[in-house]
Order: C-alpha cells, then structure tokens, then sequence
C-alpha cells in the first residue's frame, strides 16, 4: 500500500522541484526531472496493475481528512480494476507525452513552467482515478480543471488562447456546479462519501422520493443526473461540449495528454465508478445513452468539414467520447472503459502526429495549406495511419475491438434504447472513418499545397518526439488484444477482468446476430475509407462539387450548428448587458443618483434650489445604511 | 468583585498594560524597533496567560472568559501580531512618529478582545467604542489624501452604525429591562413576547454589527475604507475586527435562541444572501486588488452567515474553523500587498502584480496559495471551511442557501483566477513591482502563514478538534 | 395634559432644531442653534425625573463640548465661500430612509406596555431620586466598564494628537 503512494506524489514532486527551481536552476533540464518523477509512477502502477491482475484489491485510508460528528471523509485509495485500468491509461500516456514535449516544447520560455503544470495535472489526474471517497474525487476534478485551465491558456500573449481557457473554466462551471449538488445529495443521503459503504448501500435508495425545489424527484435519478451532469461538462457532452474545440489553443501536447487521453474521459470514469447508483435509475441511464449518442453523431457530422487539423480530432474526441457514453447508457460499463482505454492510445497519437505536422509547418493548422507530406515524414505518416486504421475500426486494431464490443452490446443489451443509438454508433463509425481518412489524405497526400518556404522546411521530427508516437503506435494496434471477444476465439479478457467493478453485461443474441452487427460496422468504416479515398484520393474536386451543391448543409456543418452565436445570444450577451447595466449602475451610484436627481424634480419648486447641492459619498453611503436597516426591520417584522 | 475575579483578565489587562507602558516608553525614547519589540512581546505575554485561564470565569455580569472566548482571543492576538510584524517594515520611512501606531493597535486589540468575551451590551458597546476609535486613527495613519477620506468615511458612518446600535440595545432593554445576554432571553419569556419592539431592537443591532461586518447592505464603506488604508490596516480591519464582532454575534445569537424568530432567521438569510451576491458581483468588475479583496470579504462574511443560520453542533464549528481559515488567508494576501508596495502609493492595482512569477516567484506563489483558499480550491484551509459550511447548511437543510453559496463560489473563482493568471503573464511596467529587496520578518511570515495555511488544507483535524473542544460548550 | 402638552412642544422643538443645525449655512449658526437643542433636550430629561443627565448635558454638552466647537470654528476663521458650502447630500434617500425607519418605529411600539421592566422602576427611582440611583448602579455593578471607559479617552487623544501633530522633519 505505502509504495502506492508514490504514484499520485512522484508527479507532485516533481511539480514543486519545477516550480521552485525551475527558473533559476534547472531551466532547459526541467523535463528530466517531470520525466522521472512520472515514469517512476507508470513503474509503481505497473506493480499495482500486477497486483490487481491477482486479484489484490486496496482499499485503504491514509489518514483523516475531514471530520464532524459521525461523519468521517479519508485521504484514502482504492486501487480495484477500474482504477488499475485508469492507472495503466493516465500513467502510460502521461510518461510519453512528457517525452515528446521535452521535444515539441524545446526553447519555449516557460519550458520549465509547463513540465511543473504538466506534473501537477498528472498528480491531480492520478488523485482523481485513485479517491476512494467522493471528496477526494471531487479534489482531483476541479484540480485538473485548473491545469486544464492553465495548459490551455499557456500562450497567455495570444489572446484566442486565454479566452479558449476562460470558455473551457466558464463552461465547466456549469457542470460542476450540478456535480457538488450531487455530491452533497450522496453525502445527505448515506452520510457518508466514500465508495465502498455508498455502493453497498444504493439499493436502500429505491423508490425513495426527495423534495428538490419544491418537486419531488425519484432520489437515484436525481442523484445520477446531477453526477452526470458534471459528465457533461467535463468529457465535453452536448450541450456543454463547447469548451474542447477551443481548448485546442493550447499546446498540442496537453491537447494530447489532457483533452483526449485523461481529464476528458474523467466523465466516463465517474459515471462507470458510480454504476450501482446509475443502474437503479432506467430514466438516467436512457439520458446518459441517449446524449452520448447524439453528442458522437452530432461531433462526427462537424468534423466532416472542418479544416484546422487539430479541430478535426477535437470533435473526433468529442464523438468518440460520446460513444463511452453510449456505452455506459446502455449498462455496458466494461466496454466503455474498455473503449476509453484503447482511445487514450490512438487519440494521444493522433494529436501528437498532428502536433509533429505542425512542428514541420511552423504551426501551420489548415489541412488546404498541407498535402504530401508523407514523403518528408513518413514516421509521422505511417503511426497517424496506423492511429486512423485503428479508429476507423478496421479488424485487429484496437479501435475496432472495443468499438464491436459496444455496438454489440447496445444492439442485443436489454436497454429500450438500445437498437437506437446501435443504429447511431453504426452511421458514426461510417462518418468516422471517412474524416480521419480525409485527414489523412489531405495532410499527407497529393501535392503540397503550402509556400514555398514552408515547403522548404518540411523535415521529420527529432527522434524524442518520434520514439513515443511509435510506442503509442503499437498501444494503438496492440491494446485491444486484451479484449477479443469470444466470438473471434478471444477470451474477452477485458470486461472479465472489470466484472467485479463494473459488473457484466450478457448480450442477448444468436452468433449469426452478432456477426452480424461486427460485419455492419467493419464495412461502414471500411466504406468510409473507401469514400475518403475515392474524394480526396482523386484528382479533381469532387469535394468542392459536393460542397456547392449541398451549401446549406455545408455551412451550418462549417459553423458547428452555430451552437457558440445561440450561446452567445441567449447566454453571453444578456449576462453583459445585466452586468454593464445593472451591476455597473448600482456600483456608479447610477441608481442612487436616478433617486437623488428624480424625486426632487417630483417636488417641483423645491427642485432648483437642491440642484446645486453636493453630493457627497459619505452621505449616500450613510443613506443606504439606513435604508438596508429600514429594509432589515420591514423584514423582521413583517415577514 | 474580588481580586480573585480579576484573575481571569490577565490576559486583557497585560493588553492594556503594554499599551501604557509604549506609551510612556515614547516620552523617553523613541524607537521603533524598541516599541514594536515591547508591542510583541506584550501580544505573546497576553496569548501565554490564555493559558492560565482555568475553567469558565465569569467576571461580573459583563465578561465571561470561557474556552470560546479564550479561542478568539486567542486568534484575535495572533492575528495582531502578524499584523504588528508587517506593519513595522511598511511605516518605515512613511511617516515619522511611527510608535504611537502600536498603541493604538495595541488598543484595538483589547477592543476587540473585549467584544470577544462579551455577555452583556456595556461591555460590547465599549469594546466596539475602543476598537472603533483606534481604528479611525489607524485608517488615517500615513496622512495622505487617501488615508485621511478613508478615515473620515469610516468615522462618519462608524458613528452612525453606533447610533442604530444604541438605540436597538435601548429597545431591548426597554423590552426586557436587563443588558445581560443570558437574562435576556429569560426576561423574554418571562414579559412575554412584545414582539415588534424586540424584533426591531434584534433588525436594530443587526444593523450596527453588520456595518462592522461589512455584509450588504451595510458594507458600502468597504471597498473605500480598505483601499485608502494602509495595507497592514486593512489588513488588520478585515480581521481582527469583524473576527471579534462575529465572535460577538455568534455568543448573542445562541443565548438569545435565534431560531426562535422565523422573521429574524429570514433577514439574516436576506443579508446573507445580499453580501454573497453584492461581493462577488461587484467584485468581477473591479480592478484593484484592494478593492477586490474588499469585495471578496463581503462575501465571505455571507458565506460565514450561512452557517451562522445553521443550527446543531456543526455550527459554532463550521463559523469558527471558516475564520480561522478566512484570518490566514486575508493577513497573507494583504501581507503579500503590503511587502510589494511602495513608499509612493501602495501596490493595489492589478497591473502591478502582471508578472510577479518573474521577478518575485516566492512572493507570487504565496499570494497564489492564498487566492486559492479564497476561491476555496481543495487543499486549502479556505476550502475545509467552505466544506463545513456546505456541510452545516446542507445538514440544516438550508438548500436554497447553500446553492446560492455555490453559485457564489462559482462567481468568485473567476475573478481569483483572473488575478492569478495575471501573476504569471508577461512582466508589465510597474514601478511598484521593482520594489528592491523584501523585509525578511515579512519574508518570514508569509511563508509562516502559507505553511499553515496548506497544513489546515491538508490535515485539519487537530484544529477541528480543538475547536469542537473548546467551543462544546454552546 | 400639561405633561404632555410640555412634551409636544419639548419633541416639536427638537425635530426642528435638529434639522436647522445641520441646514444653516454658517457654522456659527449651527453651533448656536445645536446649543438651544441642547437646552430642551436637557428639559425632556427633567419631564422624564432623570434631572442628573439634565444636569450633565447642560454641562458638558452645552457647557464644555460646545464653546470648544465655537473656538475651533472662530480659529479655522472660515472664508465666506466656505461658509457657503452646505452639506446636506442626498436628502431624498435620507428622507426615504427617514420615513421608513419612522414607519418601522411606530409599528413596533405598536404593542409596547410602557413602564420599565428590569430592577429599577418609576417607584424605586422615586425613592431614591435618579442620581443616587444612578451613582450606585455606576460605582458598583458598572465599576469596571466605567473605569475601562477611560480607555476609549486614551484611545481618543492618542488618535487626535497622532493625526493632528505637525511634521517634525520633513
């Protein structure tokens, strides 16, 4: 247990050795000492990880963090499957990013101030995957909120960067705030907040009603739409999905680490954590299915036409986010995390491919300003195929194993819903397949369409950054073995393994069905291949054609269904306008003058002589105190 | 009244003794180090004989030194000598006859400990006259333009706060013919409850403790008040003064059963509510960081009033633990103020923090730490408080109440955070920030108050249960 | 009747005093006039049998505080234009808030049974006469508040003289 320890602190470390010594010390060598400190975590986790594998579980309290009367809240640990899983992903991606940035971020003045913030999210991630209590839980969510919010806005002089990082705070906001209710509801109703006593006792809860603002709800649904609400915000799920596209601001490796592999699949990592609560409520879990299955087609029909490259794997993150959800919706909690963890692999890869483009174009993100690149950097090439193979779902890669294991089981899983968002998850792989492939071809095919100075720089990555893309490389190949289902001759190892956590989910079907079903989605992804090859492998410009004759589509494609100009217009602007109105007038004194200037002219004659009167502050100040001491009596005795 | 009674006031008469003896130590020689060592010194002497204190003494009607009381005084000493070890390096060079400050801070200290262990309204009246008066000079200590309106502002409606106070303690004791907290509740029920004057003298007294306070709608001297005083000041007036009052407030509430008033429950929730929203709000918009602070312990005190309403055993706690928290983390972002400012003007404007990571990495880790306890991020003290209160107020089933107080904290995180952000940007062109070397006791006490302040965060129980000890007996 | 007739007129004059001090345009004015308010001021005390306070505010308000008002203001020896600047502020927010306390005021006496309740009654102060009562309650139960008001005064002169002294070097 003790040795455990080391896997939240070594990055925390880390983080104060960077931060203190950073600027005058260490400087240029501030990755060694992150890369360290989180390689000795992905270390430990791996003995963890053995000794889950034994069925070993921890549960253990480090001391007292909290307490009043008889409730109790720990600093403690749970490292159980679930945990182990999230430990292998956070830890595993976390070392190599790191690699990769001592190469990306080579030069940038705050180089020793993004290792430390980058530690600092890696030891809040880990405490996150690691509570055994929802305070601690809670502890690690807003905390990577925070890095996330730093990381984002990291280039603070680029002012698209810190708006993006403000967007990706305001936003969560609203998440969280349903997330705490949630929290304090679990804690009113079992007194408790830690995991083990709360799951143990869910079935107490139902049937149970509760008075929430005057209407009463059923208890476990309420609770589990609060909690998911917090989902929302943060794995970016319509509506609140907003923030992730922006936050593509930021250094491509947080990108990578933060807004596709960890803090994104946090959502996921709650709802699945708290299954037992989720699974006593049909009318949540329907929720849950059906926006993870809106928001993945919703994603996937805006990164069809979008340009910016990191964009474009953005919303593919969103989307595939999306299907976890789907997963979780439909009670298939196993392969929802089985999803999130084979996507930590071929996202992070994606983005750090991307990130390498960008290396090699001076930061150039538009795909219509790139083309044949695959000759200048053919491992750049080669591992982004491999990633987008993997994600399409072509047969033996990761993506397609945990992408089969969910539309197998939303089809023949006993959820109403379920046929509905199969038929969804089917039309996304489709749609899929057919923008990573575009992706792909634009960037890496045909003719360079960029100046000729870019074109005189292109140059592969050094081997620091290229080295971890081939190791994610083969997690996105490889990861997925762990789980063939059995109708391949696999032992479905994976969902096995999460049973005693996350519980199994038998789909109920004949082998024909499930045939099937795995048939369907490998030619809806192999045709989205087909098609992206077919458009964007050809000469001429079918797409353009296409794009004039469906300009409507196009356009509302191209602006994201103008989801930030209705926020903007419902949210954002009435918000300044009461704020610059409003607050303002109350803190100018405006409104108090209105009075002191309206009245007298209600008095008429007397109005000219007090025109000339001073206003002093003193005098307003002392008139609202007895004002509010006026309002204060009226209450008490009126009330 | 014995000898024996004065026993238990050692703690305050040493208080009072230092303050003569500064005094009378000026006429002969002058030394700022000499009387800031003798301010010290009697602090630490007056904190050593709490311990002293055995058992609950009441002494007369008017004061009772009780573990509750020994607690706040206690917090209220420590609080003054931060304040005295910060001043020391700021008036230095600002103004000449600088020793006669620690008699007045000495003064107001024993003020406000008064108010601490008060059980009666004389003792409280005089106590906030004391503490009052001192800080009137204190606020316009350094002459210039700024501190002398500020100082007036405050006088001014310092003194009208008075006179509501007075007339609502005259209401009550018309009503009940007895000053005496515990009487009072006894002589309520025994009159029977005429109910519309005692409801205006309990709206009355509200209104002079609020001013102090500073909760909405009596907190509009705050913003004004807090930027043109000395940073030490300030920092002393967002502390040690509202701590003694609340402390006040709190022992009043509970002897006179305050749930017993629906209609006195709602103003204060009304007043709660009003402070939360006027301080963040106003907040946002600001941009000096004086102002700010002013603003943000506003809503403070409204987060504070939430589990002021609560009821049970996690009240007292949740008010005491959240002042703790709410003392260390106002001394250190106004410490932080006050080691950066300079002998023209003091650094309260945002620009003069763009960049701070830079040039002071230390000084701007420690003002983080401590924005970060206010915005009430986890492993904080700021964010244990916020934790009982939502957790007293939940346990109350005050639901409206705590999902104001979480909005609130939403509201309030941005504009931290903003400030953060600002920290470490890009270093801007202030004169201010090129302030040359750094007061090493300041130095010290900063990195004292921020230890503390990740301690609480991380492993609060001791406090806790200190404080559920000391204050069981409410 | 004529009890009350006298405290109709006592209350009358008050209001109005009250508001002449703070409307007149010279301070010299003022102070004279806040000396007239003092006298009734001190005459309701006399209605009310608390014939010390009478005494004590004659003395000390209107005797000492006052003319040491009137030496200031014939000291600063205030020009015409600065005697012409008024302060009165925002009256129509002190009037609201004026009204409204008034308002408040007269709902809670609503119900008030008049007659004090605590140890000291109208009987007990007859008996005794007010500044024997008085006196006792002062130098017994009160001893120690009374003494520690000395504190507020040290408070006060420290405060004044600090904010008030001439730079020594500068």
């Amino acid at each position: 247990m003790d040795s455990y320890l080391l896997i939240p602190f070594l990055p925390l470390a880390a983080f104060f050795i960077n931060i203190i010594f950073g600027r005058t010390l260490i400087k240029d060598k501030a990755h060694w000492v992150s890369i360290l400190a989180v390689f000795g975590s992905w270390v430990v986790s791996m003995m963890a990880v053995a000794e889950v594998l034994q069925g070993k579980t921890v549960n253990a309290d480090l001391y007292t963090w909290i307490t009043s009367g008889g409730f109790k809240v720990s600093v403690g640990f749970l490292i159980d499957q679930l945990t182990s899983v999230m430990l292998v992903v956070v830890t595993t991606c976390s070392t190599l990013i790191h690699i990769y940035s001592a190469g990306y971020m080579h030069g940038d003045k705050g180089y020793y101030r993004f290792f430390s913030y980058l530690s600092l999210f890696t030891f809040s991630m880990l405490m996150l995957v690691t509570a055994n209590n929802f305070l601690q839980l809670y502890f690690g969510w807003e905390a990577v909120g925070l890095c996330s919010y730093f990381l984002i806005g990291f280039w603070y002089e680029k002012k698209s960067a810190s708006d993006a990082g403000k967007k990706a705070f305001i936003v969560n906001r609203f998440g969280d705030f349903g997330f705490g209710i949630g929290v304090i509801m679990i804690f009113l109703t079992f007194g408790t907040l830690h995991y083990i006593p709360i799951f143990g006792a869910v079935n107490g809860m139902v049937g149970q009603t509760v008075d929430f603002l005057g209407m009463q709800v059923d208890l476990p649904t309420l609770i589990a739409l609060l909690l998911f609400c917090g989902a929302v915000g943060k794995s970016a799920q319509i509506p609140l999905h907003v923030w992730l596209p922006d936050a593509m601001e930021g250094p491509t490796p947080v990108s990578a680490l933060i807004h596709a592999a960890t803090m994104v699949t946090a959502g996921v990592f709650m709802v699945a954590r708290c299954n037992p609560i989720f699974s006593l409520s049909p009318v949540a879990m329907d929720v849950v299915a059906i926006v993870g299955a809106v928001t993945a087609l919703f994603a996937a029909t805006i990164g069809l036409v979008q340009n910016d490259i990191k964009r474009i794997i953005a919303y593919s993150t969103v989307s595939q986010l999306g299907y976890m959800f789907l997963a979780c919706g439909v009670g298939a909690y196993g392969a929802g995390i089985f999803h999130l963890y084979t996507h930590a692999f071929f996202k992070a890869l994606l983005f750090l491919c991307a990130g390498s483009v960008m290396h090699a174009m001076a930061g150039e993100l538009d795909l219509q300003k790139m083309g044949g690149l695959k000759k200048y950097m053919p491992w750049t090439y080669l591992t982004m195929f491999v990633a987008s193979l993997s994600i399409a779902g072509v047969p033996g890669l990761a993506g397609f194993f945990s992408k089969d294991e969910i539309l197998w089981l939303a089809y023949s899983g006993p959820s109403p819903v379920g046929k509905l968002v199969w038929a969804i998850g089917t039309i996304v792989a489709f749609l899929t397949a057919f923008y990573s492939f575009r992706l792909i071809f634009l960037t890496f095919h045909g003719k360079f369409r960029g100046s000729h100075e870019q074109e005189h720089h292109l140059h592969e990555s050094p081997k620091v950054m290229t080295i971890p893309l081939m190791i994610l490389c083969v997690g996105a190949i490889a990861s997925g073995w762990v789980g063939i289902p059995s109708l391949l001759g696999g032992g479905a190892h994976f969902t096995e393994f999460m049973k005693p956590v996350l519980g199994h989910l038998e789909g109920h079907g004949t082998h024909a069905e499930e045939w099937m079903v795995m048939a369907i989605s490998v030619v809806a992804g192999l045709s989205g291949i087909g098609l992206a090859a077919f458009v964007y492998l050809r000469e001429g410009d079918l797409a353009a054609t296409v794009t004039q004759k469906f300009r409507f589509v196009h356009q509302v494609l191209w602006n994201k269904y103008y989801v930030d100009e209705l926020y903007d217009f419902i949210i954002v602007r009435p918000t300044i306008w009461i704020a610059k109105n409003v607050i303002v007038g109350v803190t100018d004194g405006k409104i108090i003058e209105g009075i002191v200037n309206g009245v007298p002219e209600l008095i008429g004659r007397f109005s000219l002589w007090l025109r000339s009167i001073q206003t002093g502050m003193v005098h307003q100040y002392a008139a609202v105190m007895a004002i509010g001491a006026f309002v204060v009596i009226a209450m008490v005795l009126l009330w | 009244m014995t000898l024996n009674d004065l026993a238990p006031l050692i703690p305050l008469m040493v208080i009072a003794v230092s303050s003569v003896i500064i005094m009378l130590g000026i006429a002969f020689y002058r030394s700022r180090a000499f009387s800031g060592l003798l301010t010290l010194a009697g602090i630490a002497v007056a904190f050593i004989t709490l311990f002293g204190v055995q058992g609950t003494r009441q002494v007369t009607s008017l004061l009772i030194l009780d573990d509750y009381a020994l607690f706040y005084i206690g917090l209220i000493l420590a609080a003054s000598f931060v304040v005295a070890l910060l001043s020391s390096d700021y008036l230095e060079g600002r103004r000449e006859n600088i020793e006669e400050f620690y008699i007045l801070l000495l003064l107001s200290t024993l003020g406000s400990s008064v108010l601490a262990a008060s059980t009666h309204f004389v003792s409280f009246f005089i106590g906030l006259e004391i503490l009052s008066v001192s800080l009137y000079a204190l606020i316009a200590y350094t002459r210039n333009e700024l501190n002398i309106e500020a100082g007036v502002k405050y006088l001014v409606l310092a003194a009208a706060s008075s006179a509501f106070l007075l007339f609502g303690i005259a209401l009550l004791y018309g009503e009940t013919g007895t000053m005496e907290f515990s009487r009072m509740s006894s002589g309520i029920s025994a009159q029977g409850i005429n109910k519309g004057m005692l409801l205006t003298g309990f709206a009355l007294v509200l209104t002079g403790v609020g001013f102090k306070l500073a909760v909405a709608p009596f907190h509009m001297w705050t913003p004004d008040v807090y930027e043109g005083a000395p940073a030490p000041v300030t920092a002393f007036v967002a502390t040690v003064s509202k701590g003694g009052v609340f402390a006040l407030l709190l022992r009043y509430f509970i002897q006179v059963d305050m749930h017993a008033y629906p209609s006195l429950f709602g103003a204060v929730a009304f007043i709660a509510v009003a402070s939360m929203f006027a301080g963040n709000l106003l907040a946002l918009l600001q941009k000096n960081i004086k102002r700010i602070l002013a603003y943000s312990s506003i809503a403070h005190l409204g987060y504070l009033l939430v589990a002021f309403l609560a009821g049970g055993v996690m009240r007292v706690t949740a008010v005491t633990f959240y002042l703790v928290a709410y003392f260390i983390t106002t001394l250190g972002a106004f410490g932080v103020v006050t080691m950066l400012s300079g002998k023209e003007r003091d650094a309260d404007a945002v620009e003069d923090y763009q960049g701070l990571f830079r040039h002071r990495p230390w000084l701007a880790l420690i003002f983080s730490a401590m924005l970060f306890s206010l915005a009430g991020i986890p492993l904080t003290a700021g964010f244990i408080g916020k934790f009982y209160i939502v957790a007293a107020g939940a346990g109350s089933a005050l639901w409206l109440l705590v999902i104001m107080l979480v909005i609130n904290s939403a509201i309030g995180l941005y504009y931290y955070l903003r400030i953060i952000v600002v920290l470490y940007a890009q270093p801007g062109h202030s004169e201010v920030s090129a302030v040359s070397s750094l007061p090493l006791t300041g130095s010290l006490v900063l990195v004292l108050l921020t230890v503390l302040l990740l301690w609480l965060g991380v492993y609060p129980e001791p406090l806790i249960e200190m404080i559920h000890r000391m204050t069981m007996r409410f | 009747m004529l009890a009350e007739g006298i405290f109709i007129y006592l209350a009358a004059a008050i209001t109005i005093l009250s508001v002449l001090v703070i409307t007149r345009k010279n301070p010299v004015h003022s102070v004279i006039t806040m000396l007239v308010l003092f006298f009734h001021i001190a005459a309701l005390y006399v209605t009310l049998n608390a014939e010390f306070l009478a005494a004590v505010q004659v003395i000390v308000y209107a005797g000492a505080i006052l003319v040491l008002f009137l030496f200031v203001i014939l000291l600063l020896n205030l020009k015409e234009e600065a005697v012409a600047r008024r302060y009165v502020g925002p009256w129509p927010l002190g009037l609201m808030a004026a009204v409204g306390l008034f308002l408040a005021i007269i709902v809670s006496l609503d119900s008030f049974v008049a007659g004090p309740k605590g140890a000291f009654t109208t009987e007990v102060i007859k008996a005794e006469t007010n500044t024997k009562a008085l006196g006792k309650i002062l130098f017994t139960e009160y001893l120690y508040p009374f003494e520690v008001v000395s504190i507020v005064l040290l408070v006060a002169i420290i405060g004044a003289i600090v904010l008030a002294k001439k730079r020594l070097r500068s």
